[in-house]
Order: C-alpha cells, then structure tokens, then sequence
C-alpha cells in the first residue's frame, strides 16, 4: 500500500503512488487536519498531488523522488 | 533549391488556400467560429512557417493579420469587408513572395517595405472601433510575463514558457499530467495553480483542476512537438537574452557590426565606423524601429561601438522594446490531406485506362458465350482475361498504397535538433547520424514512429551512453555516436537505433526487475541474459539509478513496445557490454496490407495477424491444466494461458472432448498466449478495413476484410482480447 495511516495519526506516502491513492489520500484528509510524510515517496500521479494541493495540508519532506523533490515539492510550499 | 524551401513553399501554398476559403467563407457567414478559427489557424501556421526559413518580413505581415483575427476571435472586434480583404491583401502578398521563392529560393528584397504596407493595412484596422482591446496573443503573454518575472534569478536560461491546463477527465483517460512534465527536457521551475478553494468533502479527487506553470531551457518549438495531442498544454517562446526585442537575423547582423568595430588589429576608421552603424540602422529601420534608427545615424565614431552593444542588450536610448514574447501555441489540428507526387496519379490514371480495355474485352468474351461460341475457346478466352485482369488489380493495388507512402525523412528530420537539446541538457557529447532517411513506408507507420522513436533516443542518451570520462577511460571516443537508420527488408522497414554506449547491464537488470517486481526470483533465474535486457520493455521498468527529467521513470520503453505493437510491428533489443545497444523496430511497410492466418472457432472465420503467431501445435487434452476458472499448458518450460477463442469471443458451442485441442500460440506485448480453435486455415495477405458503426465497439476485434466467398473474416486484436 503506496498510502497508509500510521499509529501516530500522520499520512504515510510511500514509492510510486497511483492515481488510486488520490480517493484514499483525500479519505484519511477529510477525517481530521493531519501531517502526510512524503520522505519515502518515489513518484505521485497527479491526482495525488491535487489532493495536496486542494488540502494544504502540513506536508514533512523532502519527497524521495528527484522531480518530486525538485519541482513539485517547491511548488507546493510556493502556495 | 533546398528542399527545407521545397517544403515550406508547398506548406505555404497549402495554407495560403486554406485561409482564402475560410476568409472568403467568413464574409459569406460572418458569424461561423469554425471558419474564423480555422482561417486563425492558417495564418498562425503559415507564420510559423517563415518563422522557420528566417523570413522575418513574411512573418511580421502575417502576424498583424493574425492579431486582427485574435482579437474577432476573443470578440473584441468583428468580421468587416474591410477585414477580409486586409486578409486577403496579405495572402496575396504571400504568395507573391511564395512565386519570387519559387525561382532561386531565397527570400525576395524589398519584402519587408512591401511587409510594412500589410503591417501597416491593419494598424488601421484595429485602431478603428474605440479603444483598443487586449488581444489573444496579448492575454497569452500575460501569464508568461508574469511567470517569468516572478522567476527572474533564471534570467536568459529561460528560453520557452508552458502552461497545461489538462482536461478535466485526463485522469479518467489514464493520464498523468505530471509524468507528462517530468519526461520533458529542461524543466527549470513548476508552478502550480491551485483549484478554487472547496470543501473537502465534496471536491471529486479524480476530477483534474489542476493548471501547471512552468519555465524550460529549451525551445518551445521542442516543447510543442513533445506535447503535441496533449490538450490544454500552450508553449510560449521567450527571446532570448536581457531582451533586446531583435529577432535572430537582425541581431546577427547587428552583433557582426559590432565586432567589426571591435577588431583591435584595424584601426577604427570613419569609413569604417560609418558603414557599420549605417547597417545596423538599416536593420533597425527594415523592423520598423525608425527612431532608434535615427538616433544611431547621429552617433558619432567614438560612441558607435558603446552603441551597438547597448542595442544588442535592449538598453538603447529610446528604445521602445517591443512585444518581448512570440506566442505559438501547441498542437494544430491540421486538415487531412495528402500531398501526392504527380506521377504516382499518372499511374494510376494508366491503370485505369488498361481496366477499361480488360473490362471491354470481357464484354466481347460474354457476346462470344451468349451467341454459342465454341466453349474452348471461350474458356481459354476468360482464363485470358482473368489472368490479365489479375495483374492489373495487382498493379492498382500497388499503385494505390504508394500513394500513402511516405518517406521516412519526414520523421528522421525532426531528431537532430531534438538530440541537440537532450546532449545540452544531458552533458553528455554525443552525435546522431542518420542513414536511410529515402526509405518508404506508409504514411501511417511514418507518422506514428516519431514518439516511439524518440523515447528510444532518449533512452540511448540517458542511459546508453556513458559520460565522456568514462568513455575515455574504456577508450572509446569521448564523444558518442547514436546511428538512426532505416532500410527495407522485403515487406518490411527495419528502423534502427544503435548507440555506442555501455550496453545493457544485465545484471542489473536483474536486481532492478526482481526489486521492482517485474519478474519473480525463480522465473529471472531460468531466464537466459537475451530475455533478461527485454524485460526494459516491461511496464515499469527504469534501470537509471537516479530519475532524469529527460527519461522520466521508465515508462518509455513499455510504451514503445506498444506503439510499435499497434502498427503491427516488433521492437527487438541487442546489446553488448560495453559496446553499445542497438533497437531494432521491424514495421510492416503498410498498415493496411495485413498478413494473418485463418482459423475458424464456433462456426466463424477470424485472422490472426502472423507476426504474433508463434506456432501452432495440436495438444491432448490431459496436457491442459485447469488452474481456477483458468486454463493453462506448459511449452518449452514456460506456462501459457489458453483461451478458448469461440467462448471468449461470447460464440459457445459443444467441443469434442476426446479429440486433442488445436491451439494457436501467440506473442503479443511480451504476453504469450495460447488460442484454441476448431480448425487452423491458410495463410493470407488481406486488406484491414477499420471497425464502423455499429461493429465500431466491438472489443477484441482490429477490423474486417472480406473472404473471396464474400464472407467476412474479422481479425483479431490481440492485445485487446488478452487484456
């Protein structure tokens, strides 16, 4: 499972996350303002970082995925 | 005459008409978008066009012409007489410099006073009706400007601008618009617009609202080839350099003054210094800069050189820089047609005249028959004649694909400035050489080949060829050499991509694929090392140990074997350590010519298409394992899934038990399969007719032909039905 909630509350991205992993991202976002922790996350469909971006939510990096770390992640905290 | 011209002038010619009919029709209707846009269209490429040749004037006339029909086009301004014909003065032009082209090839003198009256038609035109209003082209350049001044540290490394706003349902569509980005070279910054605020608990996660901004390296042309087909995506061109607003000749010419007048050995004579500003005012006086013009004819020889310089940069006193953005958006839909060499419709129109006569000479056979003739002869007459109608419907059928034929150069010309930009990016020195480029084939497979193609170039730059140090210290040349090349084989077009790289690591691409999950431990361990370098075309397979923007995360290779797949062709892969890997796509010469094979399954004929059959064998049943709902045999240690084709095509019917099952094995995207049938038939070469109407849906089937008997055979789409 590329996206999971850990014991302490806080989303886990984890590898390659698909498009799937956007409805699940959004689930756990909804449920109460929460940190993702994308430091192992490899690559994320765009879906994915929608959700992101639409939450805003509290993001802990850097991503692990080089486009992630370099572009993506500095367009996020851009915002 | 070069044939870069020869092209351009047909081009042109094309689009000249093309924006006749459409201004033409538009006074007729004035109201009809699609006319406008496609007149838009027209105007827009044809400017490309010379923008391409260097034909600056040519450009500048078309691009005041274009901006009028912009600003109808965003209903700022309306269809007047006055406008078609300002639009149709400016085509004529067009094609009176098209003529003067046509002679010797260069571009006409004295176009840009006659460009400057074009120019000067629609300034009028648009000042007319009240205050002016923001054009398309100036709403597009909006945004750019903005992104480029928020990202201004990147200065002159900023060459092109893009902004993608993929469609809603790009997700749905299996898209992943951010995969798109990270495969294009020379990303430098991303930006991301966010979707109007909303509710969490409402907002569709699989609806895409997202709007990307970015800033690249390269050329925007580049861009636009790579997003060519994606929707939404718009490339903007930004000039180059601490603006000086000159387009590239001009400034070549400026910057040669320049170093005239800074060549230490001569000393600066007033001859000297006179003549070089009196070029660089000409040039700006031929963009229509008359005031700076001016100002340099008053300079003396002291400050000539100081002045030029501040030209070049954009500083000049008085200098009124211009539109600092070209805007040429991605993606046109081009009109369908084909240019067709005049001697390939003489062909034919001969054919027609030979049928003609075989068609009479039946006629005087059938008289012959109805008036009793003696039955010998009148066979012999028929067999005549069948035999020579044979021969001309061979011919006709020849004569017609050839029209479709291209040549590849069509595709192979697009490479060299693309490698270009992937070595600049890369820092790797390497050089394409291209071979072949006369070689045919059908106008389909030749413009389907450029995407494959390039991810296959990429892929050699990327992870091919070894960086110059390494190749020094395996004493190879510093520098790599990739050969692009094509040659017919038979029926076939083999198109190569041989690199001088390092070859493919095997065992590397064993860890990667056991890692990644490709491959089990246990089937990577059987497999010999052949088989082990094709699992780069498995579905997410990357062997690069760090992500490149320029090769993205391995999805390229998985994709050319699809697309070479599609066009009934074969990607095959041969690589020696430390010598280099070549890729070899074997392509049908023509998309409509299929081979397969007849088999029959629950009562009706289908094709298989022959390159994805790998034999056919008849097995006892005991030999088939049921694995779940499954079934499956094992062939040469490898276990292949059968399909019983009658019942998956929904045609059940009663199976003989006892007897021993006839099964088709074939190879399609790397899948084996196994295909049972009641009966294996023939060989033959058909004609694919494409699925319509109501047929058009049906899944697993790639189109139909019709038998000699008159029956339908449908041939089967493989990946579909395996899928």
């Amino acid at each position: 499972m590329s996206v999971r909630l850990t014991d302490d509350g806080r989303v886990e991205l984890h590898g390659a996350c698909p498009s799937a992993d956007a409805e699940t991202l959004l689930a756990y976002l909804s449920e109460a303002k929460r940190t993702v922790d994308w430091r192992t996350c490899d690559t994320a469909h765009a879906a994915v970082v929608q959700v992101l971006v639409v939450s805003r939510a509290e993001l802990l990096g850097p991503p692990l995925g080089a486009f992630l770390r370099q572009f993506v992640e500095p367009a996020l905290k851009a915002q | 005459m070069n044939e870069f011209i020869a092209q351009f002038l047909v081009e042109c010619r094309e689009l000249v008409t093309q924006a006749t009919d459409d201004l033409l029709a538009l006074e007729e209707q004035g109201d009809d978008r699609e006319r406008l846009d496609s007149a838009f269209r027209a105007f827009h490429t044809l400017k490309g066009a010379a923008g391409i040749v260097d034909f600056d004037a040519m450009g500048r006339a078309l691009h005041a012409a274009e901006d009028v029909l912009a600003a109808v086009r965003s209903n700022a301004g309306q269809v007047t007489p006055q406008l078609i014909g300002d639009g149709l003065t400016c085509l004529d032009q067009v094609s009176q410099w098209l003529d003067a082209m046509q002679v010797d090839g260069e571009i006409p003198s004295g176009a840009d006073a006659q460009a400057d009256a074009v120019v000067r038609r629609f300034g009028q035109t648009i000042e007319a009706p009240g205050p002016k209003p923001a054009t398309g082209a100036a709403a597009a350049l909006h945004w750019a400007g903005d992104l480029q001044r928020r990202h201004a540290d990147l200065g002159a490394q900023a060459r092109a601008a893009l902004r993608y706003a993929p469609a809603a349902e790009a997700f749905f569509r299996n898209e992943d618009p951010l995969a798109t980005l990270a495969e294009l070279p020379g990303l430098l910054v991303l930006e991301i617009e966010p979707p109007p605020s909303q509710p969490l608990e409402t907002f569709d996660p699989f609806v895409c609202q997202l709007v990307f901004t970015a800033l690249f390296s390269v050329e925007a042309g580049i861009l636009q080839d790579l997003l060519a087909g994606k929707t939404g995506a718009e490339a903007v061109a930004l000039s180059a350099g601490p603006d000086s607003g000159l387009p590239p000749v001009a400034r070549n010419l400026i910057e040669a003054q320049r170093l005239l007048l800074a060549d230490s050995n001569a000393e600066p004579t007033a001859g000297r210094t006179g003549s070089a500003l009196r070029v660089a005012a000409n040039v700006l006086q031929s963009l229509g800069r008359v005031e700076e013009a001016e100002k340099l004819g008053a300079i003396g020889r002291d400050g000539a050189s100081a002045a030029l310089e501040a030209i070049l940069e954009g500083r000049f006193e008085g200098a009124s820089t211009p539109g600092a953005v070209t805007t040429r958006s991605s993606h046109e839909a081009t009109p369908r047609a084909l240019r067709v060499d005049v001697e390939r419709i003489d062909a034919l129109v001969n054919l027609a005249g030979e049928l003609t006569v075989a068609k009479n000479a039946l006629g005087h056979a059938a008289a012959l028959a109805i008036s009793g003739g003696d039955p010998t002869a009148l066979g012999a007459l028929l067999k005549d004649q069948h035999a020579q109608l044979t021969r001309l419907v061979a011919a006709l059928q020849r004569s017609v694909l050839n029209i479709r034929v291209l040549p590849l150069r069509t595709v192979f010309q697009r490479f060299p400035r693309l490698v270009r930009e992937m070595v600049v990016t890369l820092g790797k020195p390497a050089r394409l050489v291209t071979e072949g480029e006369d070689t045919e084939a059908d106008k389909a497979v030749v413009e389907s080949l450029f995407e494959p193609l390039l991810h296959v170039l990429r892929n050699a730059l990327d992870h091919g060829v070894e960086s110059a140090d390494a190749r020094v210290a395996a004493g190879k040349a510093p520098s790599a050499t990739i050969h692009l090349r094509a040659l017919r084989q038979g029926d076939r077009v083999i198109v190569e991509v041989e690199d001088d790289g390092g070859g493919i690591d095997i065992a590397n691409v064993r860890r990667v694929a056991l890692e990644r999950e490709v491959a089990t431990a246990a089937v990577l361990a059987d497999m010999p090392d052949g088989e082990v370098a094709d699992l780069i075309f498995a579905p997410g397979f990357s062997t690069a140990a760090e992500v490149t923007s320029l090769s993205g995360r391995g999805v390229g290779m998985d994709a050319v074997r699809i697309a070479v797949e599609r066009m009934g062709g074969r990607v095959t892969l041969h690589s020696q350590p430390g010598v280099g890997t070549t890729v070899r796509f074997s392509l049908p010469f023509t998309v409509m010519m299929s081979a397969v094979m007849t088999v029959e399954a629950g009562g009706q004929m289908f094709g298989i298409p022959l390159e994805a059959i790998e034999q056919t064998l008849r097995l006892p049943r005991d030999r088939i394992s049921l694995i779940g709902a499954a079934q499956a045999f094992v062939l040469r240690d490898r276990t292949v899934p059968l399909i019983d084709l009658a019942h998956s095509l929904g045609r059940g019917g009663g199976r003989d038990e006892a007897a021993s099952a006839n099964i088709v094995v074939t190879r399609s995207a790397g899948q084996w399969a196994g295909l049972e049938v009641d009966r294996v038939g023939d060989r033959m070469d058909v004609m694919l007719k494409p699925l319509e109407g109501l047929l058009a849906g049906m899944n697993g089937i790639a189109g139909t032909t019709l038998l000699g008997d008159g029956r339908v055979l449908l041939i089967l789409d493989l990946q579909a039905l395996l899928s």
